[in-house]
């Protein structure tokens, strides 16, 4: 039932047999094994970039799924990436504690400094800057996460800070 | 930011600012799992389930049921397994609390968990963590095997007869996961639709089998019940509901932070005005969303002068919730109009779409509140806004609907000017008949 | 019966059976309550909150839909306050909706249009831009207008709970959720019940796309030609023309509902008007000559002198008459009285797959309804593979052990997706699914079964205990067997009678009126139809066909036609028989003729004229009447269907007493009494069935791989291929390059050898 065509569907194999480790210790953390499939869609984005159809596919089979049933929980969950994500995925909270303490020009700011509007990503593949709802960061707005990792407090001149320090 | 207990002895934040906080060595090193012993070798369950009933510990989620009286309708004579989850998929606009928590004290909210397992019968304990707070879920599952190798967590317990096994798990974006229900979709593999109640995950949850949704502040609330007596912790609350609470308190104030109060702590101006530093920049106190951004939105007139208490029945009286306890101040440069948009344009966003009232209304307020901030506002708008939240309110599957609603009829009634100055000049202006 | 409860709704007391649904008992007492989301037998949904209803003691309004009625409860339907929130619902609904309904394929028949003609508002307050999704395509068989969803979700319940294939699912969140499938293209079944149960227009026929309005067509319900479960269906027709299928229950209520599959959905009408439909009658004047078109008239007398000068030659037995399972009974019956009555020969048949004339001679319980399996309690599957065979029967089979918890135990040598549904799946050997029919007739045979279809003992003492343990309904379906598996499986109900527990057959022959063909009593001539044919040019001269050999027939006797005197055949179209015929006879479809159908559950169903017959054709019965009439015999009887019938209902047993008035309403469909055999004497069989499987092979691989959705639905045949889409089926259903905008079947062209090769792999397998 899966309409993938075949060299999609056999691309990943399997992952290092560190991965397959890990996401075989999440599959025995649960008693039905669909239980997985969040833990196991960050792990092959981390391994992937983010959940391309190959990764799609993977889970699928590793799961016992349909295609059609990854993609539903997939599309469900906003931090679940079905489209390429740049390197560094720049995350500012939107949500009202973080707007009256100044997340818009916050987001100004990335965006002058980095060519791109909100929902884009850099040519170079680099960055990608996105709106996100409240990150429970409300005490320390405004606030973003750059892929899993916290930045509170944010004035213009600390963005440039972060931006700095980033590896190429 | 602060962090500190006010008008009590720090119950909740007794560990955080010690060093290495979150080491089990710490821990221990100051009464941690001692609770746990004690409950193992000297209680039954129901002695268990009946200090917890005793001490009025109320639901720190949001929606304040009574934590004992949860547990007790976990059959006991149900042949399935038993699940308790920890509910720490913190996502209401304004409360941060429970990451605090996980991050200093991550022991005090895994033998709550292993304390309410014990009492339901439990052998598996997950807690269900949003999936911005990964660094809580790695901080949590190495607590969790510091304690397995120390035979806190696992088979045989501190050498009872008691297993249980205690799991992390991440959520990925959706603040609708919260929902008790939606969270044990979530947690089986689905999309995060919340399920209807009955049954309620008590009887039929994880699995379809009987289950305790509980939040981390509640959980961590245990041990020191265990410990002390659910006298104890209701005497340093009212009568209805004991103990002390978490506030998160952010936007404009002085000191935004997670402060502990005793339940029922005896004035709202004192804690904005005076132990949050007031408001800065020489500005005045405009609005403060008191319980998280879906409860109703209060005046200053409503607060200043007028003794509000903190706790369910006090903030209800005051004309909201308490709701998850997040304090959203307001200073009066903020347009309650913009405020309220921004919050519609979140529960538009967390929607899940399960139902009519909830996806079409949250889509059409959004829509209409964009116009109205286009400048097309009309007057009849005001009445459309309160129509439509009225046509959402009690009528969604869920409460998100409930939760959409209310901060937009409480804006509209209580800051009108606000909403006037968006609406008005168009109908003014036409009420000008055109000059050729 | 169960206890009743005391409920009052607005106002009015009323008994009804504890813990029914609300939603169904107001309806039932006559209080109308608006629902999209609720759907009877599928998961409560709960999610379109049109049922709201005020429940005292209760602090909000209730989904009537998910309450179950308790004693004293009091209900109110009609109130300002619910009229409020019903109207509030609707403009939702309608809020994001394009209201542009003239050019919608649903309007007229659109249940959101209906219930906003109830509670919709007279003035629209949603001025906003709508949310735009483009039109598209999610199969050659299904168009989806994504704007017209309310996201009821019947759909993609119908497909995972129906059909156990989820292929259609609900993707997104919030308002842009979306009803889809990974990757945008649906790689199902096809059979379309998405588009059936959808309320609005977002699911829509692809086949049937802006071709007419509802309330132009004219519906004619009738039975459904293609395989033996017998679904009720509506044609709609508009003039002479069939344009399309459907089994929407404002129209139809029958065993199905409003279930059909890929074939009496899509392919039920398409052959019916198709240009290759046979025009006139013709003959062929010297063997290898050319069909010459020819009068009715002469063909007759053609057809007429030359079986009676056969006749008159070599005698009655030199004429076979051959029947089709795919026929009316009232055509079938008529060609048995002509093989009789009127030439007087033994050689009588029909070409169907197999006989069941051994099962139905002992059988030792009676036949189940789809009903029936959908309550039974315990469901033992020995062969075939009804979700590809007789796709309702594997519906009920699903909806049993879903919704009912009923036990399935599957006996298959081919892991058949139905597996996923059984509690015990007994997987053996290729071709030893009877081995465990010997098992469990004979408890001294255990081992040696187990041994030759490669299971542990256990498996086959599990499948045993589950029989002789069993409570309530017991349903025994198989696919096909040989005459002694045929007995022993009719005989089991003996072997494990008990008062606790029902036994019910469910056989699985593959045509529409393979049980009513028996029934006429036409497949208990003294030759099958393969050895009709291997009799040709010898024993027998002449052969008159209504309808037309199977492939299977035909594979190895291809020149058995070219070596009769005579062979005339009756058909809608030509075909590998009508190749050799010396006349041709256009005979009416299903479409144009009044009948009946004969199902695998014993039911005998209406089939009814909804067009004129097209061209010159008559129906099967009138033809072979006036071939009769043409040799001087008359059959005495008023030549119209209901006539004919009445001479069943005198002449076949299990027919007696039943009348076309009698079968009138579909929704209450009258099983014929086929006679219960007594308690047989079984060990000649148990001997046979032991000397055939002791030839099975120990070490013969078993199937592995579970047979990919379609293989043989999508076999393209006589009746399918005359629709394009399903060509694109049968080529593999690739995903065009664009599904917006234009059908799928204009971007593709599939290749013709490959199309070819398909058809022939499909009627090899036949």
């Amino acid at each position: 039932m899966n309409p993938l065509p075949k060299e999609i569907e056999e691309e990943i194999q399997s992952f290092s047999p560190e991965v397959e480790a890990e996401i075989d210790r999440h599959i025995a953390k649960y008693p039905v094994k669909r239980s997985a499939i969040l833990p196991i869609m960050f792990i092959v984005q981390r391994e992937r970039g983010y959940l391309d159809a190959a990764g799609i596919a993977y889970i699928a089979r590793r799961l016992d799924l349909t295609i059609t049933d990854v993609w539903e929980v997939a599309t469900f969950y906003t931090m679940i990436n079905l489209k390429p994500v740049g390197k560094y995925h720049i995350q500012v909270c939107r949500t009202l504690s973080c707007q009256l303490l100044g997340a818009e020009k916050i987001v100004e700011h990335i965006s002058k400094r980095l060519g791109i509007k909100p929902g884009e990503t850099t040519p170079d593949g680099r960055f990608t800057l996105s709106w996100v709802e409240c990150l429970g960061s409300c005490g320390t707005a405004p606030a973003m996460q750059i892929g899993f990792d916290y930045y509170e407090n944010l004035t213009p001149e600390r963005v440039d800070e972060i931006l700095d320090s980033l590896k190429e | 930011m602060r962090i500190e207990a006010i008008g009590c002895e720090p119950l909740l934040l007794a560990r955080f600012n010690l060093e290495n906080s979150r080491s089990l060595e710490t821990y221990r090193r100051h009464g941690g799992y001692e609770a746990l012993r004690k409950a193992l070798t000297t209680m039954s369950p129901d002695d268990v389930i009946n200090e917890v009933k005793k001490s009025a510990l109320r639901g720190r989620g949001g929606a304040g049921f009574p934590t004992g009286t949860k547990w007790s309708f976990v059959p006991k004579d149900s042949p399935k397994p038993k699940y308790v989850v920890c509910n720490a998929d913190e996502s209401e606009p304004g409360t941060f609390k429970d990451r605090y928590l996980m991050e200093r004290d991550p022991h005090m909210l895994i033998e709550g968990m292993l304390i309410a397992a014990y009492a339901l019968g439990a052998r598996t304990a997950y807690c269900y963590t949003r999936g911005e707070y990964k660094y809580l879920i790695d901080i949590m599952d190495q607590a969790i095997e510091e304690a397995r190798a120390a035979g806190l967590v696992g088979e045989r317990i501190l050498g009872t007869d008691f297993s249980c096994e205690v799991y992390t798990h991440t959520g990925a974006g959706a603040y609708i996961c919260g929902e008790e229900t939606a969270l044990l979709n979530s947690l089986e593999g689905l999309r995060g639709h919340p399920r209807m109640k009955p049954p309620f995950p008590a009887v039929a949850g994880l699995y379809g089998c009987p289950t305790v949704v509980n939040n981390v502040e509640t959980l961590c609330a245990v041990p020191w019940i265990i410990m002390h007596g659910g006298d104890a912790y209701r005497s340093l609350g009212t009568e209805k509901s004991g103990g002390t609470k978490l506030w998160s308190v952010s936007g404009h104030v002085k000191y935004p932070g997670v402060y502990e109060l005793p339940m029922g702590y005896d004035d709202m101006e004192k804690f904005i005005m005076e132990d949050c530093g007031g408001i800065p920049n020489g500005r005045k106190l405009k609005a403060v969303i008191p319980g998280g951004s879906s409860v109703y939105i209060m005046r200053a007139e409503d607060i200043i002068g007028k003794d509000v208490r903190m706790d369910y029945e006090g903030l209800v009286a005051a004309g909201s919730m308490v709701g998850s306890g997040g304090f959203i101040v307001m200073d009066d440069t903020v347009d309650i109009f913009e405020s309220t948009k921004n919050l519609i344009e979140f529960y538009k966003h967390e929607s899940c779409g399960w139902c009519t009232p909830c996806r079409e209304g949250t889509d059409w307020l959004v829509k209409a509140f964009k116009r109205i901030a286009r400048g097309e506002g009309r007057p009849e708008d005001a009445q459309l806004l309160l129509d439509l939240c009225d046509n959402i309110e009690g009528k969604s599957f869920c409460p998100l609907g409930d939760a959409a609603a209310w901060p937009i009829q409480s804006a509209i009634k209580r800051f009108p000017e606000d909403f006037k100055r968006h609406l008005l000049p168009l109908a003014e202006q036409e009420r000008v008949p055109a000059v050729a | 019966m169960a206890e009743l409860v005391k409920v009052t709704i607005n106002g009015e007391v009323y008994e009804v059976e504890k813990g029914r649904l609300l939603i169904d008992v107001c309806r039932e007492k006559g209080h109308a309550v608006p629902s999209f989301c609720y759907y009877a037998d599928l998961a409560l949904q709960a999610s379109c909150r049109m049922c709201l209803v005020r429940i005292e003691k209760m602090p909000k309004l209730q989904t009537s839909c998910t309450v179950t009625v308790t004693d004293g409860m009091v209900v109110t339907t009609e109130s300002e306050e619910i009229e409020k929130a019903r109207r509030g619902m609707l403009e939702f609904l309608l809020a994001n909706h394009p209201l542009d309904c003239p050019v919608c394929d649903r309007g007229g028949e659109c249940e959101l249009q209906e219930l906003t003609f109830d509670w919709g508002n007279l003035e629209e307050r949603f001025i906003e831009p709508k949310n735009y999704q483009p039109e598209r395509y999610l199969s050659p068989m299904v168009a989806n207008d994504p704007q017209r969803c309310i996201l009821c979700k019947r759909c993609t319940r119908v497909c995972d709970e129906w059909m156990g294939e989820e292929a259609i699912e609900a993707g997104g969140r919030g308002v842009a959720t979306i009803i889809s499938a990974y990757g945008d293209w649906l790689n199902c079944s096809q059979c379309g019940n998405c588009i059936e149960v959808c309320p609005t227009g977002t699911l829509l026929d692809a086949t049937y796309r802006h071709q007419a309005r509802p309330w132009e067509l004219v519906r004619t319900v009738s039975t459904c030609t293609f395989c033996s479960d017998g679904c009720q269906l509506a044609l709609g027709a508009r003039g002479e023309e069939v344009l399309r299928t459907v089994a929407r229950d404002r129209y139809v209520n029958g065993i199905n509902g409003e279930f059909l599959c890929v074939k009496g959905r899509f392919a039920s009408h398409p052959f019916v008007n198709h240009e290759a439909r046979l025009r006139t009658p013709m003959i062929r004047y010297r063997k290898g000559g050319k069909l010459v078109p020819a009068t009715w008239d002469q063909a007759i007398e053609f057809v007429a002198q030359r079986l009676s000068a056969i006749k008159e030659e070599h005698g009655p037995q030199a004429i076979g008459i051959v029947g089709s399972p795919r026929l009316t009974n009232e055509a079938n019956y008529t060609l048995l009285r002509f093989a009789r009555d009127v030439i007087g020969t033994e050689h009588y048949t029909a070409t169907d797959a197999f006989s069941l004339v051994p099962f139905f001679e002992n059988m030792g319980a009676p036949l189940a309804t789809h009903r029936d399996i959908r309550y039974a309690q315990t469901i033992l599957l020995i062969g075939g593979e009804p979700e590809e065979l007789q796709p309702l029967t594997g519906k009920q089979i699903r909806q049993a052990v879903r919704n009912g918890g009923a036990r399935f135990i599957l006996i298959n040598s081919v892991p058949i997706r139905l597996k996923k549904n059984a509690a015990q799946f007994v997987h053996v050997r290729p071709g030893t699914e009877e081995a465990a029919l010997l098992a469990l007739a004979d408890a001294d045979s255990v081992e040696f079964a187990a041994r030759k279809m490669g299971v542990e003992t256990s498996e086959i003492e599990q499948v045993r205990r589950a029989l002789s343990e069993a409570q309530g309904t017991v349903v025994i379906a198989f696919g096909e067997l040989s005459p002694a598996a045929q007995k022993i499986v009719a005989q089991l109900p003996y072997i494990y009678a008990d008062d606790r527990r029902r036994f019910l057959f469910h056989p699985l022959p593959l045509f529409n009126n393979s049980v009513g063909v028996h029934d006429m009593g036409l497949m208990s001539g003294a030759m099958t139809a393969t050895e009709m044919l291997d009799a040709a040019g010898k024993g027998v001269r002449a052969l008159y066909v209504a309808g037309s050999f199977l492939q299977q027939h035909l594979k190895g006797r291809e020149e058995a036609l070219s070596k009769l005197d005579l062979l005339v055949v009756q058909e809608l179209f030509e075909t590998a028989t009508t190749e050799y015929a010396d006349v041709v006879l256009p005979a009416a479809s299903f479409a144009e003729v009044d009948g009946t159908f004969t199902n695998n559950a014993g039911q005998v169903q209406r089939v009814r004229q909804a067009i004129p017959p097209v061209h010159l054709s008559k129906p099967d019965w009138l033809i072979v009447a006036s071939v009769a009439e043409a040799m001087g015999a008359r059959f005495g009887i008023e030549l119209s269907a209901s006539a004919i019938f009445r001479d069943i209902a005198a002449n076949v047993p299990a027919y007696q007493g039943l009348r076309y008035p009698l079968l009138k309403d579909e929704s209450r469909p009258v099983q014929v009494k086929h006679e219960i055999a007594q308690r047989r004497d079984i060990s000649g069989e148990i001997e046979t069935l032991r000397a055939t499987i002791a030839q099975a092979d120990e070490t013969a691989a078993k199937i592995t791989e579970t047979p990919p959705v379609g293989h043989e639905l999508f076999k393209l045949g006589t009746l399918t291929e005359k629709l394009p889409q399903f060509h694109y089926l049968a080529a593999g259903n690739p995903k065009p390059e664009n599904t917006l905008a234009s059908s799928p079947l204009v971007q593709l062209t599939i290749d013709a050898a490959l199309r070819r090769q398909r058809q022939e792999m499909a009627l090899a397998g036949d």
